[in-house]
C-alpha cells in the first residue's frame, strides 16, 4: 500500500468521525442543557446553542472538502449565527435547537448521498480513473519502448489543448511531423494539429478531414458509428486522437505523468460517450 | 425601455416590490394621517425603488455592451465537452440548444446549454439582450469561471448570448 493511500485512508476515517460529530453535537449538547436545567441549575439556555454552531461549522468543512460543493450545507454556520444570535427562553430556545439539530442531521444525509464520497485518490489527481487506466492497459503493447521525446511532446499537447492554448498546441503537434514515431502516432499528432488548427481560428469542418486508418483501430477507445453524422465523426477522430497521445505519453514519458493526471478530468470527458 | 442604445429591462420581482409598496402607502394614508404627512419624502422614495433597479441594469448592461466586441475577438468556438476545470479564465464561444432557464425573474438567468457533445451551465449576470427561451438555439460568448468562483465545475460566465436562427433571419 502506499503512502498516499495510507493517507486517504486515515482521511476517510476523520470524515467519518466528523460526520458522526455532527447530530452528536447538535443535538448533545442540547440535551446536556435540559439536564442540567432539570437538575436546576438553570444556565442561559442559549450557552447551549453552540453545539448546533460547531456542528454546522464541521458540515460545512464536509461540504467543502467534497469534490462537488453543496452550497446549502456550506452555509449552514451563517444560518447557526442568524438563528442563535438572539437570546431566547428555554422552550423557544430547546424547539430551535432541536430542529435545527434535525436540520443538520438531515443535510448530513443528503450531502452523504446527493454529493458523493469526499475526495479520492482519483479527485486529488493521485492515481488514473478506471476508463483511463482500462485504455492505458489496452495501448500497453503498442506503446512499450516509445521514444521519450515524442511521448514528452504528446504530454505537451494534451497539457496545451486541455488548457485551451489551440495556437499552441498545434504548434507542437505540428512540430512531430518529421520525428520517428508510429503510423498511428503520427496520425494522431496530424488530427490533433487539424483541430487545433480549426479552434484556433474558429474555422468551419475542413472537408475532406483526416481520419484513422483501419488498422489502427486497436487503438482507438471510440469507433465512430456509420449512422454518425460528419461533425459528429469529425469530434470523434479528436477524441481518439488526444486519447491516442495520452496513452503514448503515459508509457513513453513517466516524467509527464503528474502533468496528464492533472488533465484526467478532460480525458475522461474525450473517453465518455 | 431603451437609454441611450441599452435597452433596459426591469426585473419582474422589482415591479412586484414596487407594486407592493405602492398598495401599502396608498391603504396607509388613507388611515393614517401621519403616513399623509410624510407622503414628500415617502412618494420619491417609492420611485426609487424602480429607479435603483432601473440605473443597476442600465450599468451592467451598458458594461456588457463594451464588452461585447473585445470578448468577439478573443473568443475560441469550442465544443461543450472541452470546457475543463484548466480552461477557468479563457474566453470561448459555444453554440448549442438551451435546455433549461432558470431565475430569469431576477435579471439573473441561468441557462443549461447543450450542443452534441454535452451540456454546460451558462451564467449571466444582467438581463440577456434577447428573450431566450427553452429549445431556442443560440450562440454564447463568455468567460469559463468556477460555479462559486473559487470551487465548484467549470461554468460559463455569459456576457451574450444570441439566438442563432434570429440571426440568420437578420442576415
Amino acid at each position: 500500500m502506499t503512502l498516499s493511500h495510507t493517507a486517504i485512508q486515515s482521511d476517510r476515517k476523520k470524515q467519518q468521525y466528523l460526520e458522526i460529530a455532527v447530530p452528536l453535537l447538535s443535538f448533545g449538547v442540547s440535551l446536556i442543557g435540559v439536564l442540567l436545567w432539570q437538575m436546576g441549575m438553570e444556565i442561559n439556555f442559549q450557552f447551549f446553542s453552540f453545539g448546533c454552531v460547531l456542528g454546522s461549522c464541521i458540515l460545512a468543512y464536509l461540504a467543502w472538502i467534497r469534490p462537488k460543493k453543496d452550497i446549502v450545507a456550506l452555509s449552514t454556520p451563517i444560518y447557526a449565527f442568524i438563528f442563535f444570535v438572539v437570546p431566547t427562553d428555554f422552550i423557544s430556545g430547546l424547539y430551535l435547537q432541536l430542529l435545527y439539530a434535525l436540520s443538520l442531521t438531515l443535510l448530513l444525509i443528503r450531502l452523504k448521498y446527493r454529493f458523493g464520497t469526499c475526495h479520492t485518490a482519483v479527485s486529488r489527481g493521485l492515481e488514473l480513473a478506471v476508463p483511463l487506466k482500462t485504455y492505458i492497459e489496452k495501448t500497453c503493447d503498442a506503446f512499450t519502448g516509445i521514444s521519450p521525446e515524442p511521448a514528452h511532446r504528446a504530454a505537451v499537447v494534451i497539457s496545451q489543448f486541455s488548457t485551451g492554448e489551440y495556437g499552441q498546441a498545434a504548434h507542437a503537434a505540428g512540430s512531430v511531423a518529421g520525428q520517428e514515431t508510429s503510423p498511428a502516432l503520427s496520425r494522431a499528432f496530424a488530427i490533433v494539429h487539424e483541430h487545433a488548427t480549426v479552434l484556433e481560428h474558429s474555422l468551419a469542418r475542413p472537408e475532406p478531414y483526416l481520419v484513422f486508418l483501419p488498422e489502427d483501430e486497436s487503438l482507438l477507445a471510440k469507433i465512430p458509428a456509420p449512422a454518425y453524422s460528419e461533425d459528429r465523426k469529425f469530434d470523434t477522430q479528436l477524441d481518439n486522437a488526444l486519447l491516442i497521445l495520452f496513452g503514448a505519453a503515459w508509457h513513453g514519458s513517466e516524467a509527464d505523468r503528474p502533468h496528464l493526471l492533472a488533465c484526467q478530468t478532460f480525458l475522461l470527458k474525450l473517453l465518455n460517450e | 425601455m431603451k437609454i441611450g442604445n441599452i435597452e433596459v429591462k426591469v426585473s419582474n420581482i422589482s415591479i412586484a416590490v414596487f407594486v407592493f409598496f405602492t398598495i401599502s402607502l396608498i391603504l396607509a394614508s388613507q388611515y393614517s394621517a401621519e403616513v399623509r404627512s410624510n407622503l414628500i419624502w415617502m412618494i420619491p422614495a417609492l420611485f426609487m425603488l424602480l429607479v435603483i433597479p432601473v440605473a443597476l441594469n442600465y450599468m451592467s448592461r451598458s458594461q456588457y455592451v463594451d464588452l461585447v466586441p473585445e470578448y468577439e475577438r478573443l473568443a475560441k468556438t469550442v465544443r461543450v465537452k472541452l470546457i475543463n476545470e484548466n480552461m477557468i479564465g479563457k474566453v470561448v464561444r459555444i453554440e448549442g440548444v438551451v435546455e433549461r432557464v432558470h431565475f430569469q425573474f431576477l435579471n439573473r438567468p441561468q441557462f443549461s446549454v447543450a450542443d452534441r457533445s454535452g451540456a454546460i451551465s451558462v451564467k449571466m449576470f444582467t438581463s440577456p439582450d434577447e428573450n431566450i427561451k427553452v429549445n431556442d438555439v443560440v450562440e454564447v460568448l463568455g468567460q469559463v469561471i468556477r460555479r462559486y468562483m473559487v470551487t465548484g465545475d467549470p461554468v460559463i460566465n455569459c456576457v451574450s448570448i444570441r439566438k442563432k436562427n434570429a440571426q440568420a433571419s437578420d442576415d
